[in-house]
């Protein structure tokens, strides 16, 4: 046995008292074999990381029956021997690849400083750098010592921060979050890599990640987490084929697919409870949002209970409840049915420092009242600058930009037509809300316009009518943006986008920051604005399988170009471009017999 | 907001320096009735007197009197005034000049921020009190002069400063949403700019004041400044500067009041500036 957990506790010092983070988590960990952590931000999945590293935060204290990593004890470890086991047995792989590298270094500084740490002799540091560096397929390693951080993208810094975790042949390689700050191309070489690397060394690895789906196709057992508990934990594929915890079926309900029939999502009501409330919750900790909770639920935690071989659950009804077949979407009818375009870009290009840097070029596309319109393509891809086109925020270098009929190309002309027509909703929600507006206040700040003054009355009530349309309780009104959950904080985005009633919504990756369930919750909400406004929307997101669930259309963009387009099903079923072809590759299907990530 | 004003307080160099600075203004303000005597009155009689808690002193003459028999205390007490005056002014003035020209070159940036910030390299580069001297002789002796001089010099400080907390502002996304919202520019940044720099102005102004308290001094210490009939600090030093071997107490009281004044400001800037920053308050928050 590698990794032997046995009721590990993880207790936090609160001014309320003492609350568990996390709360008797077992599980084990076989030499060569791969244990994925899932769960969404604030379940503890890092923090059981950092139980490993012995990096636990001020304040935070464990306790366990058993921690044992190759049957040493870890908690009881003295600090020096625990630390020399750290980069020479255990090696981590960190989530931001760019910041976990000092960029004041050039990598081969970097790597042979851990080579020397780890005791290889000084001749031969380079040498075995450079291997490393073959190891994890990167193009001519030797130049590559000799360049700093910033001059490398972000996978490759990741490739790098991966060769250094398996210089030392590690018996156990946790990996936090590896691929979530990089590209989905990325993300799926960045996979096979550590996989090919821990198969070939028989590494035993700890995958956190907060996708159900990724860690299904990679692990060969998974454990659910939950505000602190593991829910569910068993072989992966038997997990994610036939979940048995509420919580773990929620999940994969929650995830739009890339294939078959599109299904509404079933969104958990609600957040899971932060650090503050966990104090309050004795019982299952999963009950205030469980359909089939019962009274008794929230009062104790129910035990992990065998359901099949190798396959814990802990919930007192889980064994009981069936899954329901979850019903599918009427293709949707709307559409251009009219036929006449609301927005219609042709040959728009937009290029920076006189010329040199072209971020769009030659796009056209059009977009009919109350359509909905995809754009899918990875970061640098020119989807943001496009939209800032679209909005007028910026002026294009070259193009035509038409809206109900009327040019606006150049924005200052134009500017209150076209506000009235399109509004945005920005991508990161903490940026896009002035934390000193209170929630009322935002949400109409259209109506504080010169132009259009409204009373405070008047604001108030539009305020009240915003709420509702977006599902927020009226008792949010006086709040202010810190203090609201991220999900809350993206509706009060969207409601501040309807307020002016535009007929064409821009959303840029207004999903991408948040977790599954919440993500599930505003992409229902906002197919439920479409149906009762009739608005259109340009969906802009490096998500192929939200954008399916939400488009009719979609455009896939690479490097500036618009290199496919039609409708969704089409595209995404019978791609003709090779670009769109690698992008379909790179997501993990659904199919659990489909064998992902392709062997390269 | 509430909560702001709050933590603000909870700051205890907040607290001891706002007090502080509250004492001298409420002094200022009071002078007439505070002091004991006319503080221009001559009472040849009895110069050069030491406290009156030292051997041979008079108790009508709390803190002594100068070589012309003036009270200490009392020139002391209106000598509060003219600094108190030239702080608050002097300071709001900069940070107006100063925060107006950065609001401009951080807000529409380009050829405006080019213009603007070779403007305070240019500014900058001379040396404060050279530049403030040429500009009292340019101007002329007088308090307001020391103002405006004070005011022409130091509006750099706030202009870098403000500058880049406005660029700053300016990235978030809550700009472009106000302009989509329908705001002018001018509302833009009236609005929302204004209100997110406000807590660093405030912090640059109590700062600012106590270094206007020393130009006031030093320039009424060289005659630049006020009537040398008229009781201000940097004045006092001057005078009992020939009689400082055998009468300390006249230079020491208005050494005390400059170095109290100029505390107060920088522990009110400090504990200002400490609570209002978002990335100490949260450092603070993850402590607790």
């Amino acid at each position: 046995m590698l990794l032997e957990v046995d009721r590990l506790d993880v207790k936090v010092r609160l001014a309320s008292g003492d609350v568990a983070v996390l709360r008797d988590v077992s599980f084990d960990l076989q030499p060569g074999r791969i244990l994925g952590l899932v769960g969404e931000s604030g379940a503890g999945k890092s923090m059981i990381g950092r139980v490993v590293a012995g990096l636990l935060p001020e304040g935070f204290k464990s306790t366990a029956q058993r921690f044992r990593f190759d049957g040493k004890d870890l908690l009881d470890l003295p600090a020096e021997q625990r630390r020399r086991l750290l980069g020479d047995r255990i090696a981590f792989i960190p989530q931001e690849p760019l910041s976990a590298l000092n960029p004041v270094l050039t990598i081969g500084r970097q790597f042979i400083e851990h080579l020397a740490r780890l005791g290889v002799p000084r001749g031969e540091r380079r040498r075995r750098a450079t291997d490393a560096l073959t190891e994890v397929l990167l193009p001519e390693p030797d130049a590559l010592l000799d360049r700093y951080p910033f001059q490398l993208s972000g996978g490759m810094c990741q490739r790098v921060l991966i060769a250094m975790a398996f210089a030392s042949n590690p018996s156990l390689v946790v990996a936090d979050e590896p691929t979530t700050a990089l590209d989905v191309t990325t993300q799926v070489h960045i996979v096979s890599l550590i996989r090919r690397l821990q198969a070939a060394h028989g590494t035993g690895l700890l995958f956190i990640t907060h996708d159900l789906r990724l860690a299904a196709h990679l692990c060969d057992e998974i454990a659910v987490l939950y505000a602190g508990d593991v829910v569910e934990r068993g072989p992966a594929k038997q997990v994610f084929g036939a979940p048995r915890h509420p919580y773990t079926r929620a999940l994969k309900q929650a995830m739009p697919g890339l294939t078959g029939d599109r299904r509404p999502l079933q969104a958990l009501p609600d957040i899971m409870p932060g650090i503050e409330a966990l104090g309050r919750l004795p019982g299952c900790r999963f009950a205030a949002r469980c359909p089939t909770a019962d009274a008794s639920c929230a009062a104790s935690l129910p035990p992990l209970a065998l359901v099949a071989p190798g396959h814990w659950v802990r919930c007192a009804s889980a064994c009981t409840s069936e899954v329901t077949a979850p019903s599918t979407i009427a293709s949707e009818a709307s559409g251009p049915a009219n036929g006449k375009a609301l927005l219609k870009l042709d040959g728009i290009a937009k290029s920076y420092i006189r010329g040199r840097i072209t971020a769009v070029k030659d796009a056209s596309f059009s977009i009919a009242s109350g359509e909905s319109v995809g754009i899918v393509g990875e970061s640098g891809s020119g989807k943001s600058t496009l939209a800032r086109l679209v909005m007028g925020l910026d002026t294009p270098s070259a193009g035509y930009i038409e809206l109900d009929g009327i040019d606006v190309t150049v924005p200052e002309p134009s500017w209150e037509k076209r506000i009235s027509l399109v509004q945005m909703i920005f991508q990161d929600p903490a940026s896009a809300l002035n934390p000193r507006r209170r929630v009322a206040n935002l949400v109409t700040q259209s109506l504080e316009a010169r132009s259009r003054a409204a009373s405070e009355a008047e604001r108030l009530k539009r305020a009240l009518e915003l709420l509702g349309d977006t599902g927020l309780p009226e008792g949010l009104l006086q709040r202010f943006p810190p203090q609201l959950s991220g999900g809350q904080r993206q509706r009060v985005n969207i409601a501040r986008a309807l307020c002016a009633e535009p007929r064409l919504l821009v959303a840029d990756e207004i999903v991408s920051g948040l977790d599954v369930s919440v993500q599930a919750q505003i992409l229902n909400l906002l197919q439920k604005l479409r149906r009762e406004h009739g608005v259109a929307l340009l969906f802009i997101s490096h998500d192929l399988s939200v954008v399916r669930h939400l488009c009719e259309r979609v455009l896939v963009m690479k490097g500036g170009e618009i290199v496919e387009s039609g409708r969704t099903e089409e595209v995404f079923s019978r791609p003709r471009h090779a670009y769109t072809r690698e992008l379909l590759a790179a997501v993990p299907p659904d199919d659990m017999n489909k064998p992902w990530p392709p062997t390269p | 907001m509430r909560s702001m004003l709050a933590r603000c307080l909870a700051e205890p160099r907040v607290r001891v320096g706002g007090g502080l600075m509250l004492a001298l203004l409420l002094i200022a303000i009071f002078a007439p009735w505070l002091a004991p005597h006319d503080p221009g009155e001559q009472d040849l009689l009895h110069t050069l007197l030491p406290p009156a808690w030292a051997p041979d002193g008079d108790p009508a003459f709390l803190l002594g009197t100068d070589s012309l028999g003036r009270d200490v205390l009392s020139r002391l007490i209106f000598g509060t005034r003219v600094a108190m005056h030239v702080a608050i002014v002097a300071a709001l003035g900069a940070a107006l000049l100063g925060s107006v020209l950065a609001l401009i070159a951080g807000y529409y940036g380009g050829r405006a921020d080019w213009i603007i910030g070779r403007a305070v390299d240019v500014w900058m580069s001379f040396p404060p009190v050279i530049l403030s001297l040429i500009l009292m002789v340019g101007f002329g002796a007088g308090l307001n002069n020391v103002i405006l001089a004070i005011v022409i010099v130091d509006w750099t400080r706030f202009c870098r400063v403000v500058r880049s907390e406005v660029m700053t502002v300016r990235r978030r996304d809550y700009i472009p949403a106000a302009r989509l919202a329908g705001f002018t520019h001018l509302q833009v940044i009236l609005k929302e700019i204004v209100p997110a720099v406000t807590p660093l102005l405030l912090t640059l102004i109590s700062i600012e004041m106590g270094i206007a308290v020393v130009v006031e001094a030093i320039l009424s210490f060289v005659g630049l400044s006020v009537e040398p009939n008229v009781a201000a600090w940097g004045v006092m030093i001057a005078d009992a500067r020939q009689s400082m071997h055998e009468a300390p107490w006249g230079l020491i009281a208005p050494v005390v009041g400059i170095f109290v004044s100029v505390l107060a400001a920088n522990l009110l800037g400090d504990g200002l500036r400490r609570s209002v920053d978002p990335r100490l308050a949260q450092r603070l928050s993850v402590l607790r």
